[in-house]
């Protein structure tokens, strides 16, 4: 699904830079290729988009005949007849001969009727070109937006630590709302283009000196439109970035809120949130000051080339080269040759927003950072066995940061294993490593034998359940976060799962047990709560090889234990690994491994590591120090 | 919105100056078409005095671009004032909210009020207001030039016009409720990408991604579908008011005409009337939306003075007298607490006191109370009166800032900032110098750690800090409540991830520091608690035990057990049982 990388963004192992996510894209001047590329996504939406296209087309010509109806067929044939003065008609004297003649009405009533005839077919059209301009580009964008958040969906771990989620977030929302702003402002200014040119023609073909002298203010206005867009581009910017800094200001407080009160650094925080304020007031002032005067400003170039119109018009007249009607006609399309500069004015901040919009989103969508999935992916067994082996197993998160200097050890089929260790010494990282959450060279991990490497993460996942060290909890009701919305899992299974690790006395007592509804990262429940909520959530998938993070660092010895006899019951003669620094946690277990620096220090049973006296016992001692006093 | 009213008068001169400007301004565009009619007339008549028409209307554009320039900016600027006076007070008023407050409220619906109703109450100010006045004015203006012209004419277009106003007003009802269900839709949607992109890691682990797309798609389709409803009706709008428009040209190109022809009108009353009827049209067809920039901007600004009238569950409101600093004793008596909404007591008739220099550990099982406790303590709930003292001083009664300047809390829940180690250390005063952070990383056993990083103190932890490892994190937090010696620590279970050889420094080291001040510290290890000089032991909201650890242990009672079954390897879970009280009891 991934489109060819553009150019710049890195592709495989090669460091990344991922603070261009954080930096604010300027926008470069027009740039063609965003469109191209977005063609990709309306591809299937041609059809109607082109029907649009049609439409708009034939509306601009029926637009621009309305007026001639009026000026040239009623105020010169009927009204002010000039003789002699043959200035084109454009056939519409003739269609309304027609008309009257076909419904025996007279000159004047069958022009009103042709009037009226070109009037519903503009609007008919008109509303057909909206309809289908608008389901195209909803449409398409919306099929964009599939895209890239299921892109987002699978970028690993190593991304996700190093970008900020709440601007990833924005190119999925407000991104994309840009681009369908500059899509159906394209769609607009066709509609004002169009009817530009036609009316154009027409005016030449009328009168070519009259037309000439009003074209010459339109490089009046083209230069204000300039000017303005030069001026107002900084500005715009300006506004844009003091308004993101804005909210991601209150975005942070608001997370951190807690941590701000505590801390008393409300403030402080006010202060810098203050200047950013009035930076933003600034820049919409200025911004203002220019707006003020282009739009008016346009309005009053309108209103000169009326009064040109009427000077050279009337002249003209007067000399006999043109007759009044056409006079009144080119004052009629004064408007339409204004209105593309003034849209153009109106929609060239939309441009540009979108341009940089466009930048993010195909950013985003270029970013091929992946867990690196094999080609010829390997098929794990029906059944695991549940055999794992480190072997002699490097890694680092950054390159020249190791953090595993060669692990090596096995765990047999069944086997309850426990890894304990100092903080920081690389426990977690083994276990994210074991679910394929990072990537690391072949041949260092192997899963019932088969080099875990070509397995597929996705496959690996499934048969590997972490209760994570750093859980989430969703919003939305409790149910919910134990299946996370998955049908496969029954409302019993849920239950089920909640009652295997205790939860159900707490979940029961909530207002509407398991359909409560919790709070963002379930803030009203306690810490241990929540953790007992990310446990269930794992036994409810049911996976053969089960690895516990620190899973009951937050719960009670009590609770515990309840929780360790029922799982002795439910994964008898499954692998796990448990991972804790309460060695009460880890006694059942039937190995222990030790961990320091990123090395294995030493690994036997219970007994021997404390006949041995090494780490293991230094550690057991110091919990249970005054139980011998 | 009567709330938005204040600024208005507040600043009355700008804004009626601003209006009675862009009022003049119609009065010099409707003249413009007089002057169109008379230099027709006069070509008509074949006479070339053109000079006087056209130059009339240049002086007339020229007038009415000056108005406009000063006048909208008055009011713009008003605009803007408001946006700007609204963010500071939001953002003011949401930091004194408390805990309840954010309960209800997610992040992401703040953030919306922040952004897009802000920005329409300030389109309503600054346009809105603006618009309305001189639409109206603009239709009475027209009608009365085109009055003067030919009354009879004149008449005849009036019919149209209700028609016209009735059916824009119709849809652009429809138009509002409409997009206030895309409104909706693009909330769902961005509540939906950040619920999901924020547990990502969760998501991924679980496989659930194929599954977490087909959510998304659900949502997204839903959104593009209500977005396309209201486009349709945006495009009927759009078509349909031009062609009823059309009614009025029509009578004025059937009528008018044959009026010309009967020589009771001039070729110029004609042409000028097609001006007239655009300045009287527009107005009557904006109506609709007007009504509809104004319905949102009301429903903005409710939603906005919903938040700003929240009264903070934490009233600051102190009594004379207080102390400048605190010693450190603290007494609970009788508390007893309720989360808004809970069918329970989270805590109930707690009663303890530690003086100043004491260490209090509390223990109990999940969910017992024991951070609702702590934050109590620190006041980021609200206790009842009198229920806890601060050396004597009822705790509601100090001042906010003394409280929480003199009780330093390491909340149980690891947060820190995406910045850098130091600015998250030094989190409370950034003016700290390199000395004093790295005495609190010492303090917290995270020298070994930082010195491992390649940019040490510099080095930039993760959204929430997700680069660090569990233990780091937690020490981390633990150095950011140290830095501030304050006499009174509460430290919430924040040793938890961290392995009891370094947790042993810690305790030691803090013994040693925090000689004078007050600890009270959550643990679910008794190996953490035992030397505290009282410890209480919370179960359902209540103590059921306290005294040292001695006392305790020589109660037999549920601290006995629970120390052995910590201490013993083999299965003592019995005895704990025995030892829990029921829950609701
Ligand atoms: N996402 C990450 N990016 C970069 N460095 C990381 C990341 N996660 C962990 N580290 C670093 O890797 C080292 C090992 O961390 P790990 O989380 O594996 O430790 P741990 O043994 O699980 O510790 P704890 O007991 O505290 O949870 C630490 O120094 C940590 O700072
Ligand atoms: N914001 C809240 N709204 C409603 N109920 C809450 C809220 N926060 C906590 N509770 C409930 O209050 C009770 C006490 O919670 P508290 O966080 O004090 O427990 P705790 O003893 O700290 O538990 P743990 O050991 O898990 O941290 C729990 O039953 C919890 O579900
Ligand atoms: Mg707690």
């Amino acid at each position: 699904m991934s489109a060819p990388p553009a150019t710049g963004a890195p592709t495989t192992d090669a460091p990344r830079d991922h603070s261009v996510f954080d930096s604010d894209l300027a926008g470069k001047s027009l740039d063609l290729r965003l469109l191209l590329r977005l063609l990709r996504w309306a591809g299937p939406h041609l059809r109607p988009a082109l029907g649009s296209a049609v439409a708009v087309l034939a509306a601009s010509v029926l637009a621009v005949l309305g007026p001639v109806v009026i000026s040239r067929v009623v105020i010169d044939g009927i009204l002010y007849p000039t003789p002699g003065a043959a200035a084109p008609l454009f056939g519409m004297d003739r269609v309304a001969a027609a008309l009257g003649s076909a419904t025996g009405l007279g000159p004047l009533a069958s022009a009103c009727l042709l009037y009226a005839t070109l009037v519903v077919g503009w609007s008919g059209l008109m509303y057909v070109h909206r309809l289908l301009l608008a389901a195209a580009v909803l449409r398409s964008l919306r099929d964009l937006r599939a895209d890239l958040f299921a892109h987002l969906e699978h970028r690993p771990s190593s991304f996700w630590d190093r970008v900020a989620v709440g601007r990833v977030m924005t190119r999925v929302t407000n991104d994309i709302e840009v681009l369908f702003q500059l899509l159906s402002g394209l769609g607009v200014l066709l509609g004002e283009f169009v009817p530009f040119f036609v009316a154009l023609g027409i005016m030449l073909a009328i009168s070519p000196t009259l037309t000439a002298t009003l074209l010459l203010a339109l490089p009046v206005a083209a230069l204000a439109t300039w000017l303005f867009r030069r001026a107002t581009r900084y500005v715009y910017r300006a506004i844009r970035n003091s308004v993101s800094a804005l909210n991601q200001n209150l975005q942070e407080n608001l997370t951190g809120i807690q941590v701000v009160q505590l801390h008393r650094r409300e403030r402080r925080n006010l202060e810098r949130y203050s200047e950013i304020n009035q930076d933003n007031r600034k820049h919409e002032t200025h911004a203002v000051r220019l707006e003020t005067l282009y739009g008016p400003f346009l309005d009053t170039l309108v209103s000169g080339a009326l009064g040109a119109v009427l000077w050279f018009g009337g002249r003209a007249t007067l000399e006999g080269a043109i007759t009044l009607g056409s006079v009144v006609l080119f004052a009629q399309y004064l408007d339409m040759l204004f209105r593309p500069i003034v849209v153009l004015g109106e929609q060239y901040n939309v441009l540009y927003r979108a341009m940089a919009s466009g930048e993010r989103i195909f950013q985003a969508l270029d970013w091929d950072e992946a867990v690196r999935e094999p080609e010829h992916p390997a098929a794990l067994p029906e059944r695991l066995a549940g055999r794992v082996e480190f072997r002699d197993l490097h890694f680092g998160y950054a390159p020249g940061q190791e953090v595993l200097h060669g692990v090596s050890f096995g765990i047999g089929p069944g086997e309850r294993l426990a890894i304990v260790g100092p903080t920081g010494s690389g426990k977690t990282t083994l276990i994210r490593l074991l679910g394929r959450f990072y990537d690391f060279a072949p041949g260092q991990i192997f899963l019932d034998g088969i080099d875990l490497s070509q397995v597929r993460s996705t496959d690996v996942r499934k048969r590997v359940g972490v209760v994570l060290q750093d859980f989430h909890i969703f919003s939305g009701s409790v149910a919910d976060n134990i299946s996370l919305g998955d049908p496969g899992i029954s409302r019993e299974r849920i239950e089920e799962a909640g009652a295997l690790v205790h939860a159900d006395p707490f979940i029961r007592a909530l207002p509407q047990g398991y359909d409560t509804l919790l709070s963002e990262r379930g803030q009203n429940l306690s810490h241990g709560q929540r953790q007992l909520l990310a446990f269930a959530r794992v036994l409810a998938a049911d996976p053969e090889i089960l690895i516990l993070d620190e899973a009951t660092a937050s719960i009670d010895t009590r609770t515990e234990l309840l929780i360790q006899d029922a799982l002795h019951r439910v994964t008898e003669g499954r692998t796990s690994i448990i991972i804790a620094h309460r060695l009460q946690t880890i006694r059942e277990c039937d190995r222990i491994v030790v961990l320091q620096d990123g090395e294995v220090r030493e690994s036997g049973t219970h007994d021997e590591l404390l006949a041995r006296g090494g780490l293991y016992h230094t550690l057991h001692e110091l919990q249970f120090e005054d139980a011998v006093a | 919105m009567r709330r938005l009213l204040p600024y208005l008068t507040r600043h009355w001169l700008p804004f009626w100056g601003g209006i009675s400007g862009l009022l003049l301004a119609r009065l010099f565009e409707a003249f413009i078409p007089l002057l169109l009619k008379d230099g027709i007339d006069s070509i008509a008549a074949g006479s070339p005095a053109l000079a006087l028409p056209v130059l009339g209307i240049a002086a007339c554009a020229v007038a009415r671009f000056l108005t406009i320039v000063v006048s909208r900016r008055r009011i713009r600027y008003l605009g803007i004032h408001v946006a700007y006076d609204l963010r500071r007070r939001l953002y003011d008023h949401l930091q004194r909210q408390g805990p309840g407050f954010f309960t209800r409220h997610a992040t992401g619906d703040l953030m919306a009020r922040a952004i897009n109703d802000i920005q329409l109450v300030r389109q309503l100010v600054g346009q809105g207001t603006r618009t309305v006045m001189v639409l109206g004015f603009s239709a009475l203006v027209g009608l009365a030039f085109m009055f003067q012209l030919s009354p009879s004419l004149t008449l005849l277009l009036l019919p149209p016009l209700p028609l016209i106003g009735f059916s824009a007003y119709l849809l652009a009802r429809r138009i509002y409720a409409q997009s206030v269900a895309v409104q909706e839709g693009f909330s769902e949607l961005s509540e939906r990408t950040q619920e999901n992109l924020n547990g990502i890691r969760t998501v991924q682990a679980q496989g659930q991604e194929a599954q977490e797309v087909l959510r998304f798609a659900r949502v997204n389709d839903g959104y593009a579908d209500r977005y396309l409803e209201l486009m349709r009706t945006n495009a009927l709008l759009s078509s349909l008011m031009p062609a009823l428009g059309a009614l009025c040209t029509l009578a004025v190109l059937g009528f008018g005409a044959s009026r010309v022809l009967s020589g009771e009108l001039s070729v110029g009353t004609f042409t000028a009337f097609f001006w007239y009827i655009g300045m009287v049209l527009w107005p009557v067809r904006e109506a609709g939306n007007m009504v509809n920039l104004f319905q949102r901007g009301a429903a903005a600004a409710t939603r906005l003075f919903e938040v700003l009238d929240t009264e903070p569950e934490i009233a600051d409101q102190p009594l004379p007298g207080a102390p400048e600093k605190l010693g450190g004793a603290i007494q609970v008596e009788g508390l007893t607490y309720r989360y808004p909404g809970a069918e329970r007591d989270a805590l109930h008739a707690v009663a303890f006191s530690v003086e100043p220099g004491e260490t209090l550990a509390l223990v109990g099982p999940v969910g017992s109370g024991k951070s609702t406790l702590l934050r109590l303590l620190v006041r980021l709930l609200e206790p009842p009166p009198g229920a806890v003292r601060l050396d004597g001083y009822d705790i509601r009664e100090l001042p906010l800032d003394l409280v929480r300047r003199n009780v330093a809390a390491v909340p149980q829940d690891p947060f820190l900032f995406a910045e850098s180690l130091r600015e998250n250390v030094a989190y409370e005063d950034p003016r700290r110098d390199e000395r004093q952070v790295w005495r609190a990383v010492d303090d917290a056993d995270l020298r070994g750690s930082v010195e491992s990083f390649p940019d040490r103190l510099e080095t930039v932890v993760g959204e929430r800090g997700v680069t660090l490892s569990g233990g780091q994190k937690q020490r981390a937090t633990l150095a950011r409540g140290l830095i501030r010696g304050a006499p009174v620590l509460l430290l919430d279970d924040c040793l938890s991830s961290v392995d009891t050889e370094t947790e042993k420094h810690i305790l030691d080291r803090l013994r040693e520091l925090r000689g004078k001040a007050t600890t009270v510290i959550v643990s679910h290890r008794v190996s953490t608690v035992r030397r505290a000089d009282q410890i209480l032991v919370l179960q359902h909201g209540r103590v059921t035990e306290s005294g040292s650890h001695a006392e305790l242990m020589a109660k037999n009672g549920f601290y006995a057990a629970l120390e052995r079954a910590q201490r013993r390897r083999g299965h003592l879970l019995h005895e704990l049982e025995a030892a829990s009280i029921e829950g609701h009891a």
